[in-house]
């Protein structure tokens, strides 16, 4: 239930210390060439496993689930295992599902920051670099097919408290790992990725 | 014998050469004053308000409240798109950053830089939100297990806070974003951010470095302001009208008010002397009169200005235009010497003026009287104007009886044409009072007058609202009403004034009126608060939560155990969590929190220590004006705590003056009757009849226009009677002076003068007040419009209450 508060409380935390950004200044900048490669579909879903390393614990805590990018509209995030719970974000709020309850609204007019949450998470799980190119710096390579890039949040307190996000793919985006200053880390693998009006359930499409 | 006339030469003229030193001694100081000390009237309309002497803690509360507001310059810029409104904003900053000795604008970098949660974290367990409590008490272990195991397993649980380890049941979490909820301003690359649905705002702070009510400021800053605002259109090509720029601050409304205020001294006062002149120059045809009734007023200014600067050290810019307005009845004393020198051929001006004198110190004393009533108010303002007044007036008169013998001999005026046929209505005044008096239908007509003017006073309603001393313009108050929505700003003139020995009683205190504050949020009477204790809780509240957490969260067979068997660690895993949270532990102050860049925006709600006791405010956000009632209930009974609406306070200090001067109208009636009683005998009610009459006339005319009777209704007609007075008096003067000669001839023209004297000066004090009745101010303008109905009735009426034996 706590969850989205939390949550959101960290990508709101995430906004509220990022600031001042210098003009993107380096040479070698993949994103155009990634920007061609990815696909870039209407609907998009897949299958996630997620594995996260926390400090002060022996086991990676594994959980796995589907999701959902559709463009324009928003993004669709199922934890299936252990926990079941959906989380749904469009332009204008951000919902949690315990099921069919709806166990959590926040809306932009309430908190003007969740547009941004959302279109920082959209442009994550599209690729969509040259979105987040304003919010960290974007270095990587690129070959014909696959295209790897680290992300350094641009702002000093920013990358401290968010540390490094490194993402690859090919058409899509594949792996993304996140590596925290507190220690903590967590990796996040896509499989199965489908694109096409049909691919998203009649049950999933009904949420928006 | 030679020696006796010159000696007697010089005692003539030496209170003209007296008179002449004091003037010398007003214009050498007035140079010293504008030139040398280059001084600047005041233009902060609070300085007009009554100093609160009772309870310096609310007095310190309120400038508190204010002087955090009043070096303030908010700045709003939105677009429908973001890269649009950050372009705007970079042409508007631009435009003032080459203004350094003007704006200070607040960067944000050095805002966020610094760990700005770094006190709160040292603090973790001791900071719940209210909700969080009220689960912490009611929801079970597995519950509690539940919300930490998920967690562990979110999404994105990417950036955070902390580690996992520092925060596992998400308290602090939930504690900071409702700290984030108390403003709508998010920072967003590297500008503060607030939106609405069509526009995304980048908000401007910005603290003006002159004082916000210096001429300086007013003068430049919205020139400036506007000049950036055309750069920030111009910067957006073709989309320029599709920007939205918000301005509020105290220095527009300053500047406005101002503005208002400078507009009117010279539509009124130079209105009021155009108005004066053509009146001379078409009964006297002659520059003469009209220079020396120049004079006299110019010297009651200096005079009025000097006294004023030297008891109070300042002048607000309203005593200067209500003091525009005494021309209207500093002309009167020259006007009534002059009239007479007109008629009074044979006669020099000393004995002319030994004559006139027991007349014009009559109308002093009344007019002064009548200014007096301005002078019993709280208001500082209104105090200045009655010394302003009654100073001018007098230092006129002086200049009258001082040196217009001297400088008008016996035969220099001659009467226009204009002042003949003027006459000649006298003589229509006396057809209609011999037709009344012989007709029975003037007791109907003056029975019905009666009823009519009864019914219209029983019409009047009252209206004390502060608004009436200052309107500011429209665009400025939709300005502000717009900000205050979007950026949810709590309302500066109405809060709680918490009261305690120590800050941690205070903060108790916050707490307890927090606690009965919170069902009405439901109820929509507010939307929300701000109160240092949101922030820093009291130290009672910090232990209680900590050993609710300490009790629910962390206990051996608790929710932590729950977590590690889920989890499949250890005992060893459970005591190193519980051990690592219970290690910050640091208590929260007020002290340390201020030293947090978190601060800075609710920093101004700590009053801190005044005369030993400690002071803080809960300010409202969203307050609906209609509910208000409901909050001042609240604080009564509560210990320690006051509602403040400092908008009511004020409008009940106007309707208690509006009633107070109500009886001191009355008094000074009385007054002037028992000052005449001595001189006029049984004729005295004919001198003040007019005046009481064309009052009650006012009255009731305004009350069937429809207009709410206000202070400054009151105090019009307190100078209604000092006006009306004056003609009352030079009416019985003029019959005193015919019975003193049998010539019958002799006694016409002495009523001509008297009656021409009273048509000039009622004529020019209509152009005066008149002009006040345009004025903006709603004050300004109900004193005007009473004073134009008053004296046109009083003129009017005078006539028929001349003594009826010389018919």
């Amino acid at each position: 239930m706590l969850t989205l508060r939390i949550f959101c409380a960290k990508l709101l935390f995430l906004l509220i210390i990022s600031s001042l950004i210098a003009p993107n200044s380096f040479a070698a900048n993949p994103v155009p060439a990634i920007q061609n490669m990815l696909a870039k579909p209407k609907v998009l879903c897949g299958r996630f496993d997620q594995t996260k390393h926390l400090v002060g614990m022996k086991k990676p805590l594994l959980s796995n689930g589907r999701f959902c990018v559709l463009a324009g509209k928003g993004v669709l995030w199922r934890t299936l295992q252990p926990f079941p719970n959906t989380l749904r974000l469009t332009r204008d709020e951000i919902v949690h599902f315990q099921g069919e309850r709806v166990a959590m609204r926040l809306e932009a007019k309430q908190e003007p920051v969740v547009r941004m949450i959302n279109s920082v998470l959209f442009s994550l799980l599209s690729g969509d670099l040259s979105q987040l190119e304003s919010l960290f710096e974007v270095e990587g390579s690129a070959d014909a097919t696959t295209w790897k890039v680290n992300l350094k949040a641009r702002e000093a307190a920013l990358a401290k408290a968010i540390g490094t996000i490194a993402l690859d793919g090919g058409a899509y985006v594949k792996n993304i790992q996140m590596n925290e200053a507190s220690g903590d880390r967590t990796s996040i693998v896509f499989s199965d990725i489908k694109t096409g009006d049909t691919v998203i359930t009649a049950e999933e499409a009904a949420l928006f | 014998m030679k020696y006796s006339v010159n000696f007697h030469k010089l005692q003539h003229w030496r209170w003209f050469l007296v008179w002449a030193l004091v003037v010398s001694g007003l214009l050498a100081h007035n140079a010293y004053l504008w030139l040398g000390q280059r001084i600047t009237p005041d233009t902060d309309i609070l300085a007009l308000l009554p100093v609160q002497e009772r309870d310096p803690v609310l007095q310190q509360s309120f400038t508190h409240m204010v002087d955090a507001a009043q070096q303030r310059v908010m700045i709003l810029i939105g677009a429908q798109e973001w890269e649009d409104s950050k372009k705007a904003a970079k042409a508007y900053t631009q435009v003032l950053a080459a203004h350094q000795d003007l704006f200070d604008i607040t960067s944000l970098s050095e805002k966020t830089q610094g760990d700005w949660l770094a006190p709160f974290q040292q603090n973790r367990l001791a900071l719940l939100t209210a909700q969080q409590r009220e689960q912490l008490n009611t929801l079970d272990a597995d519950a509690w297990a539940n919300t930490a195991l998920s967690k562990l397993y979110s999404a994105f649980s990417g950036p955070k806070l902390g580690a996992f380890q520092d925060d596992p049941f998400g308290t602090f979490d939930a504690w900071v974003q409702e700290r984030a909820q108390e403003t709508p301003v998010r920072p967003r690359e590297g500008h503060l951010f607030v939106a609405d649905a069509t526009h995304q705002y980048i908000l401007l702070p910005m603290t003006l470095v002159p004082p916000a009510f210096s001429l300086t400021a007013q003068e430049k800053v919205l020139p400036l302001l506007e000049q950036a605002a055309a750069a920030a259109r111009a910067s957006l090509g073709a989309n320029a009208n599709k920007i939205e720029i918000i301005s509020t601050g105290v220095v527009l409304h300053a500047a406005a008010a101002g503005q208002q205020a400078h507009q009117e001294v010279s539509t009124i006062g130079v209105g009021s002397l155009i108005g004066i002149i053509v009146l001379m120059w078409m009964s006297f045809h002659s520059i003469k009169p009209i220079t020396l009734i120049l004079l006299s007023i110019g010297v009651g200014f200096l005079g009025a200005l000097s006294v004023c600067l030297l008891l109070f050290d300042r002048i607000h810019l309203m005593t200067l235009v209500f003091g525009a307005s005494l021309i209207g009845i500093a002309q009167d004393y020259g006007i009534y010497f002059l009239c007479h020198r007109l008629g009074a051929s044979q006669v020099d001006s000393k004995t002319l003026l030994k004559q006139l004198v027991p007349g014009l110190l009559l109308t002093l004393a009344c007019a002064i009287v009548g200014y007096l009533g301005l002078a019993l108010t709280p208001f500082p303002g209104l105090r200045h104007m009655a010394v302003f007044s009654a100073v001018g007036l007098l230092f006129a008169w002086l200049t009258v009886v001082c040196w217009f013998p001297h400088l008008v001999q016996a035969n220099t005026l001659k009467s226009g044409k204009l002042v003949a046929r003027y006459n000649r209505l006298l003589g229509v005044f006396s057809a209609i009072k011999i037709f009344a008096q012989r007709s029975r239908s003037i007791w109907i007509l003056a029975a019905s007058l009666l009823v009519v003017s009864f019914y219209g006073v029983a019409q009047l309603g009252v209206n004390d609202d502060i608004r009436l001393l200052q309107t500011p313009p429209k665009h400025l108050v939709s300005d502000q009403i717009k900000f205050g929505k979007l950026l949810d700003a709590p309302t500066p003139v109405q809060y709680f004034l918490v009261r305690g020995a120590s800050p941690e009683i205070v903060l108790q205190r916050e707490e307890t009126l927090k606690r009965a504050l919170d069902p009405l949020i439901g109820q929509r009477v507010f939307s929300g608060y701000q109160a240092i204790s949101n922030w820093v809780p009291s130290l009672k509240t910090q232990a209680e939560n900590r050993a609710l957490i300490e009790r629910k969260l962390l206990d051996k067979e608790g929710p932590l155990k729950l977590i590690a068997d889920k989890i499949e660690e250890d005992a060893e895993w459970q005591t190193k969590l519980s051990q690592h949270l219970l290690a910050s532990n640091q208590t929260l102050t007020v002290e340390n929190f201020f030293q947090s860049t978190a601060s800075q925006a609710t920093r101004h709600l700590w009053l801190g220590k005044i005369d030993n006791t400690y002071a803080s405010i809960v300010a409202m956000k969203g307050l609906k004006y209609a509910e208000m009632q409901q909050l001042s209930k609240l604080a009564t009974g509560m210990e320690g705590v006051q509602w403040v609406d400092k908008i009511a306070e004020i409008s009940s200090v106007l309707g208690r003056y509006r009633h107070n001067m109500g009886w001191v109208l009355l008094g000074a009636y009385l007054l002037v009757f028992g000052l005449m009683l001595h001189r006029y005998r049984k004729d005295t009610w004919r001198t003040l009849a007019p005046a009481a009459l064309a009052s009650f006339f006012t009255l009731a005319l305004l009350g069937i226009s429809g207009q709410a009777l206000q202070l400054f209704h009151v105090l019009a007609l307190m100078l209604l009677l000092g006006i009306g007075v004056d003609y009352g008096i030079f009416m019985q003067e003029q019959n005193r002076h015919s019975t003193t000669k049998i010539d019958g001839g002799a006694s016409t023209q002495s009523k001509h003068l008297a009656w021409l004297a009273t048509g000039l000066s009622a004529a020019s004090t209509l152009l005066s007040f008149g002009l006040l009745a345009l004025s903006s101010t709603p004050a300004l303008r109900a004193f005007g419009l009473t004073m134009l109905i008053g004296t046109a009735l009083v003129w009017l009426i005078v006539p028929f209450f001349i003594h009826a034996k010389d018919n």
